[in-house]
């Protein structure tokens, strides 16, 4: 529960007029007069007699009040005659009393908890503010920090893995140094970016790392567009509002730690060298070279991996200001021999109040620095091809070489080249509120993120691949990004009897810059220097330097009203109008409104009769419509000229020089795509035991942007960026979670996530642009498939459809029988991704669970298609199967290598002891932790879960093998507090 | 008094609130909503020609184009490939067999090699972007020149350059496809319809004719001069009673003449150097440098076996190769030994430097180029033999350096060869001949015909991507030929690719070819 208290004086508001110029016009103000002429004080106190700090204390009928001090002490200004004063606080039941006319006594009241309400006063973060949970119209999840994934996490995405319906995450590889692609509701673009819109305290467009794990407090997902539409033509793709820990009361420190070892889930079984013997005995192959060695190439690439991480928090706060400040380092061993994340960051937030806690300000920080190894995903393929009877090195020490295409010695790519690459991030932000009144409060946020990117590469001229034909390679590159923002907003609350209304109206500017270099040098008459002194490499190119720059801006304004009438209905309205720099002249702005509607059942006289099992029943329905411009890059409606490859021989100077071309087909009708979402949801609570929400929606992305072929001529070039196609997503979405028993030493409680989702592209062609069909999921680089596809994006299909022969098996001779026409051989897009966990105490003791799965996606397993190849024996290793599968054909793409990749995984599982310590430590817990322990599945491949982002090669398992580990770890938490 | 006493809370907020609405509306009336893109790295196109050096910039960009491109719809590079490729497996000369799965690529190969491509072959679409994405980019530097402050005497020569590069697009369009679209200003956003082969054929003659006195007479490497100018012309002659059923041998003869200033090199390969600028017999062509950054010139690559490397350096310091095109059988055979131009091709046992024995295969065979293809669906790695016109060096990158050969003086002489073989004086055509066999090391038989001539700019001009028209104009074409059987007239051009047809529908399909 994230229960907001304010403390707060409001007595010397009545002495004045208060005239206020308002920043936006979309807010009437209500003036408050003083009129008191006599003083009433009291004192509130809960039903364990300690003073209720915070209470509301309202001449009833009127708009004068005041709130409880820290003692529960207050006074207020009356009028003479006999008023009334309603006392309340959230999570109590509000109470009268009557002051006679000359009563000057002092008030004492008690408030009484109010079960029911409790629940209903839990905040929401939704975008400029909180709202109630009971106030909600849109469709909002939240997980709170307890319930987020846990683990040797090396990316912040992956604490969302499994716990939120409509919400998929999936870790493509098991590389620690490669992040997760997040996907909600279905991807709603084929060019711009799919993912999610990311708000950490309040700034929109971070990076998802700037946080780590443990400083997270809560996270919020924002899904359906009445609930979006405040982020306007950056909410498409829903909204991800991340709520960091804030300073709590007293003083507390804490640590955690955890150490862990990783090993391989899984290995393709490739033939031993005694396997491959044994083949090529049996069978009489020719021309077979047995080199003498027993080498499991894929094992040899592996290690044991080790996994640490260390954080410890500091927290302080008083009546006037507080500090939070954790320091974090972690150290992530990839399976695979040299890669690593290591990462170390440092958060710190500071809040102070001014003026009688009528102005606040926040200062924060977040900065976080990553290192990491590429890796040279060749080394797979390699590992696969390599006979296993070749020794990993030969007499002299050195690695084995076999002459052969593709046939590298992996472990000499590992050891021969130098990767070192470098991420800095930033996020600092300097917050002011400013209660203008009891009901009004301003709030400025300037924010500013930097995110710097370093990379530095070395291959020896001794290296294999590419170093000996370079002579030695160095390269070095460096590219940033900064995003400056101001939010300034407004946000008015009221509440009289049963009516509760909520405005809020603001603007916000955003900056945002990129820029990079780079530089590579070849022919190097040493090897010493590494990528460290590019200036010895003797080999300069035209290309061989360059650097970048571009910039665009967004500016925004938006309001929002909410109303909320007895706690039964429930209205919500946004409106936000989007300037981008990004689109065509006539194009720059675009709007987005929402509405959406709550009905409170449960609160319905009517509904008396079901309280006892029934406790909560509402129902919600939203419409809205936002944007999405992220990720198609700038300057695509202008008419620009570029440098590039475009280099030209002047026989007068003998010499090369740079020519200046048109390089894009300018669209100055370029606009913003737009989805429009309607949400259907009911949230229900039973027996009190169970509460979930079940979610329908249907959203439809129109002018899709996408680039399309383009006649040539009239066009300059064969593409063009343009707004033409539309796409929409249905589906269903249910979250459940339970309190399955509860006993004074035993609890067991248990969550469910499930959600569908149907993607169909329904337009790809306009009166200018017309597009049968898009090709892509590329095989290109696979022998003998250069410049095929096996996917379409097709009008009726959805995204990552797979598009060629049907494949009834094999006939006799060992041949694919294949159908005569290509068709529809199934899509990557999940039918159901699930999320189910279970968590148990008993006395001292905690053991949970969480497992999460995906079914009904189909993922192209490329790997296999090209080693169950008949020509590769013997030079080429082949999977044992192979042997047993009778296959003679040459790899052909059809329908026998598209799998059904669903999976469940057991992803955590944790059990745990509190040491009662409670004189010296508030928490001391230990705990022993497996990730990735197992999975049900009947895919084929090294793992079902292929990364499903992008449109290149979405769903296609291509010798990316990174293997992905299973993890054991121990841990411990400690928090110590005064 | 102004001095105002701050002295409660209240006050203070109220000052506090004041100034910064003050701050809110100074920022919402000025930049804060400033939606205007500043470029930093490129430049818009109205701030761009206005200086010679900026001019002489945007031309480069006509010539650069001539070296294609690779983009997410095709690889259109004329050096190897697809539009080389397309031209090469479709002619006599080259084909690409299907190795295991290798090269199979969708059947694209085999079904130019059968003559039987469709509107769909990725290779065809590759030769047509290749030459109107060259045709747009001339458009657009014209129109910037247009827009310079040039003076119209400066303006001249530059647009003579700009028509002259255009007009050898067209020209290729005009063998190639034959009724194409004519567009030649810029600002023109109508989809464009289909002209007919001869229109197409009289806009490359008129263009080139109108050009001529603004082109420059002195031989200039790499620039289309005014030889390069009549060295098209006369090809365009020499081609014309196929591209347009009416024979102008005379006009491609007078053509030929104006041609001055250049010699046979002594030594054919001295064409096919690293260095080949210095050759003067090179009338035309495009230059690569890989340091420059040149793009698609890696024929080689494309061509030898796997691995070849260890045949070039003692440590297999060459660029990797995919072991793809080679000569059709009888290619070979068709070169005496003692014809030094036989060296393009490379034949037999390829020995590894670094052991001194032939490299053995991974299928345990040893690497030896046969002249034979046994199922050109389903070749051996070592069959065929391969492309090895232009030099080969150690320590080479991908991009290789040597400039691409368009033109060169031995066509000038065979040119003028076959001309007066057509009209009847096969004598006169002699010592055109007596030139070439003479360098190659052979002789010219006693009989000059049709035949002869035919055979004789295969070994001439073998790979040099032109193959394809001389089979046409000499009507072997069409006649059955290894893989192949009788083709049928239409496919004389190649049908207007599918995906251009579907984006304009303007455009109407060749005859002969499904609509």
């Amino acid at each position: 529960m994230n229960t907001k208290i304010i403390y707060k004086s409001w007595s010397v508001l009545d002495q004045y007029r208060t005239l206020l110029a308002t920043l936006m016009l979309v807010m009437a103000l209500q003036l408050s007069y003083g009129q008191g002429t006599r003083t009433v004080s009291g004192i509130v106190y809960d039903s364990d007699n300690q003073p209720l700090v915070g209470a509301t204390i309202i001449q009833q009928g009127t708009t004068n009040g005041t709130t409880a001090d820290f003692d529960g002490n207050f006074t207020l200004g009356i009028p003479e005659t006999s008023v009334v004063l309603e006392i309340s606080f959230i999570g109590f039941k509000t109470a009268s009393v009557t002051v006679g006319e000359n009563n000057s006594e002092t008030i004492e009241v008690t408030l009484e908890p109010d079960m029911l309400s409790l629940e209903a006063v839990e905040l929401v973060a939704v975008g400029y503010g909180t709202m109630r949970k009971s106030d909600l119209t849109g469709s909002i999840s939240t997980v709170a920090a307890e319930d987020l994934a846990k683990g040797t996490l090396s990316s912040t995405e992956q604490v969302l893995q499994g716990k939120v319906a409509g919400l998929t995450v999936v870790q493509g590889t098991g590389d620690p140094s490669s992040g997760a692609s997040l996907r909600l509701r279905g991807g709603t673009s084929l060019t711009a970016s799919n993912n999610p819109l990311i708000v950490v305290d309040g700034i929109p467009g971070v990076d998802i790392n700037q946080v780590q794990p443990g400083d997270i407090a809560s996270v919020d997902i924002l899904k359906d567009a009445s609930a979006t539409a405040i982020y306007g033509s950056r909410g498409a793709n829903g909204v991800i509002i991340i709520t960091t820990k804030s300073q709590s009361a007293g003083f507390s420190v804490s640590y955690s730690g955890l150490s862990g070892v990783s090993f391989a889930s899984n290995h393709l079984d490739m033939l031993s060298a005694n396997q491959w013997r044994r083949y090529v005995r049996d069978n009489g192959v020719q021309g077979a070279i047995d080199y003498g060695a027993f080498t499991d190439w894929q094992e040899e690439l592996e290690r044991l991996a080790f996994r640490k991480s260390h954080t410890i928090s500091l927290s302080a706060s008083g009546e006037q200001s507080g500090l939070r400040s954790s320091i974090h380092y972690m150290e992530n061993e990839g399976l695979v021999k040299t890669t690593s994340l290591e990462r170390l960051s440092a958060n710190i937030n500071v809040h102070q109040f001014a003026l009688d806690k009528m102005l606040r300000f926040d200062i924060g920080l977040f900065a976080t620095i990553d290192k990491w190894h590429p890796l040279d995903y060749r080394i797979f393929e390699r590992a696969f091809n390599l006979n296993p009877t070749i020794p990993i090195y030969d007499q002299n020490g050195a690695f084995t070489e076999v002459a052969g295409t593709l046939y590298e010695n992996p472990l000499e790519i590992l050891a021969h080249r130098t990767t070192d690459d470098k991420r800095n991030r930033l996020l600092g932000y300097f917050k002011t509120e400013m209660d203008f009144t009891r009901d009004l409060k301003g709030v400025v946020n300037l924010s500013m993120e930097n995110n710097q990117r370093t990379g530095n590469t070395y291959k020896p001229s001794t290296a294999v691949l590419e170093g000996r034909t370079e002579g030695g390679y160095g390269q070095k590159v460096y590219e940033e990004y900064t995003n400056l923002q101001i939010e300034a907003y407004l946000t008015y609350t009221k509440e009289l009897g049963n009516h509760r209304m909520n405005l809020m109206g603001g603007y916000s500017f955003l900056e945002n810059t990129y820029e990079g270099f780079g530089a590579q040098r070849s022919g190097f008459e040493t090897d010493l220097f590494g990528y460290n002194n590019l200036g010895a490499g003797q080999d300069y190119r035209l290309g061989d330097v360059y650097s970048y720059k571009g910039k665009s801006n967004l500016v925004s304004f938006y309001a929002r009203a909410n109303y909320s009438y007895d706690n039964r209905y429930m209205v919500t309205a946004t409106v936000r109008e989007d300037g981008s720099s990004r689109f065509g002249e006539d194009n720059k702005w675009g709007f987005f409104p929402s509405a959406s509607l709550a009905w409170n059942l449960s609160n319905e006289n009517f509904m008396d009769g079901t309280k006892n099992w029934l406790n909560q029943l509402k129902l919600r329905v939203g419409y809205g419509v936002t944007g999405n411009q992220d990720g198609i890059g700038e300057y695509k409606s202008l008419s620009i000229l570029g440098v590039g490859q475009d280099s030209y021989y002047d026989p007068a100077t003998d010499s090369w020089k740079q020519a200046y071309a048109p390089t894009q087909n300018p669209n100055p009708d370029l606009k913003w795509e737009s989805t429009e979402q309607l949400n259907v949801g009911i949230d229900f609570g039973l027996f009190s035991r169970i509460s979930g929400s079940i979610e329908w929606y249907q959203k439809t992305t129109k002018d899709l942007l996408y680039t399309y072929q383009v006649p040539q001529p009239p066009y300059l070039v064969g593409t063009m960026l343009a707004n033409v196609g539309e796409l929409s997503n249905t589906g269903i979405e249910l979250t459940l979670n339970a309190n399955v028993l509860s006993t004074d030493r035993f609890s067991w409680d248990a969550n469910l996530t499930l959600a569908s989702n149907e993607q169909k592209i329904e337009k790809l062609s306009n009166q200018v642009y017309e597009t049968d069909v898009i090709y892509s999921g590329s095989l290109h680089g696979l022998s003998g498939m250069s410049n095929q596809f096996s996917q379409i994006v097709k009008e009726g299909y959805p995204v990552g459809t797979f598009w060629g022969y049907e494949s009834s098996g094999l006939d006799e001779n060992g041949a694919f029988i294949l159908s005569e026409e290509k068709t529809d051989i199934g899509n990557i897009q999940p039918d159901l991704t699930l999320g189910f966990g279970m968590n148990f105490t008993y006395d001292n003791f905690d053991f949970s669970f969480s497992t999460y799965g995906m079914f009904g996606q189909k993922v192209l397993n490329a790997t296999n298609m090209m080693l169950y190849d008949p020509n590769r024996l013997p030079a080429y290793n082949v999977p044992d199967d192979f042997l047993s599968s009778g296959i003679t054909s040459d790899p052909t793409f059809s329908s026998y290598w598209v799998e059904d990749a669903s999976f469940l995984r057991l992803q955590n599982l944790s059990f745990g002891y509190t040491i009662p310590m409670d004189k010296v430590f508030s928490n001391f817990r230990v705990y022993l932790m497996g990730e990735n322990l197992m999975t049900f599945t009947s895919y084929d491949g090294v793992d079902p879960e292929v990364d499903i982002s992008g449109l290149a090669n979405p769903g296609i398992d291509r010798f990316n093998n990174y293997p992905r580990p299973t993890t054991i770890s121990f841990g411990l938490d400690i928090t110590l507090k005064n | 008094m102004l001095f105002i006493e701050l002295n409660s809370s209240k006050m203070k907020l109220k000052y506090l609130t004041i100034l910064l609405s003050g701050i809110a509306s100074i920022c919402l009336v000025s930049s804060c909503t400033d939606l205007e893109e500043e470029l930093y790295d490129k430049v818009k196109d109205d701030d761009f020609g206005t200086t010679p050096k900026e001019v002489e910039a945007l031309v480069g960009g006509a010539y650069s184009s001539l070296r294609g491109f690779s983009d997410e719809i095709s690889n259109s590079f004329p050096t190897a490939e697809y539009v080389f490729f397309l031209n090469e497996v479709a002619s006599d000369e080259a084909t690409i067999p299907t190795r295991g799965q290798d090269w199979y690529d969708g059947g694209r190969y085999q079904d130019t090699q059968r003559h039987q491509w469709d509107s769909e072959n990725g290779m065809i679409l590759s030769a047509w972007r290749y030459c109107y994405t060259g045709i747009s980019k001339v458009n657009a530097i014209i129109y910037q020149i247009d827009q310079s402050g040039l003076e119209q005497a400066d303006k001249d020569p530059i647009y003579a350059e700009l028509r002259a590069i255009r007009a050898y697009y067209y020209y290729m369009l005009l063998d190639m496809f034959g009724n194409v679209p004519i567009v030649t200003d810029f600002e023109d956003q109508e989809l464009p319809a289909n002209s007919s082969r001869s229109e197409v054929f009289d806009f490359v003659e008129s263009e080139l004719l109108d050009v001529l006195p603004n082109l420059r007479s002195e031989i200039i490497y790499s620039k289309f001069t005014k030889n390069v100018a009549y060295t098209l012309l006369a090809r365009l002659y020499l081609n014309a009673e196929v591209f347009v059923g009416t024979a102008r041998w005379e006009d491609c003869l007078s053509m030929c003449q104006q041609v001055s200033g250049y010699s046979l090199n002594p030594d054919y390969f001295a064409n096919f150097v690293t260095e080949n600028q210095n050759s003067n017999e090179i009338i035309f062509a495009i230059p690569y440098d890989s340091d420059a950054g040149t793009l698609g010139n890696y024929l080689h690559s494309m061509t030898f076996h796997y691995l070849h490397n260890l045949t070039v350096s003692v440590t297999g310091n060459y660029p990797w190769c995919g072991n793809g095109i080679c000569a059709q059988p009888g290619v070979y055979s068709k070169f005496l030994d003692t014809d030094k131009r036989k060296a393009s091709m490379l034949e037999g046992e390829q020995i590894n430097l670094a052991t001194g024995s032939v490299i053995i295969m991974d299928s345990g065979e040893p690497l030896i180029y046969t002249e034979e293809i046994i199922d050109f669906t389903n070749a051996k790695q070592n069959e065929g033999v391969r492309l090895n016109k232009y030099e080969v060096k150690e320590g080479e990158k991908w991009e290789r350096d040597h400039d691409l050969v368009v033109m060169r003086y031995a066509e000038i002489l065979m040119m003028q060869a076959e001309c007066h073989v057509r009209l009847g004086s096969a004598e006169l055509a002699r010592p055109f001949i007596d030139q070439i066999t003479q360098r190659a090391g052979t002789e010219t038989p006693q009989t000059i015909d049709l035949d002869y001539l035919s055979d004789e700019l295969l070994r001439e001009f073998i790979f040099e991507g032109r193959r394809r028209t001389d089979n046409i104009r000499f009507g072997t074409f069409f006649e059955p030929w290894w893989e192949k059987g009788v083709t049928p007239k239409t496919h004389g051009i190649f049908p207007i690719p599918k995906s251009e047809l579907d984006k304009n529908k303007n455009l109407e399909q060749n005859p002969g070819y499904p609509q």
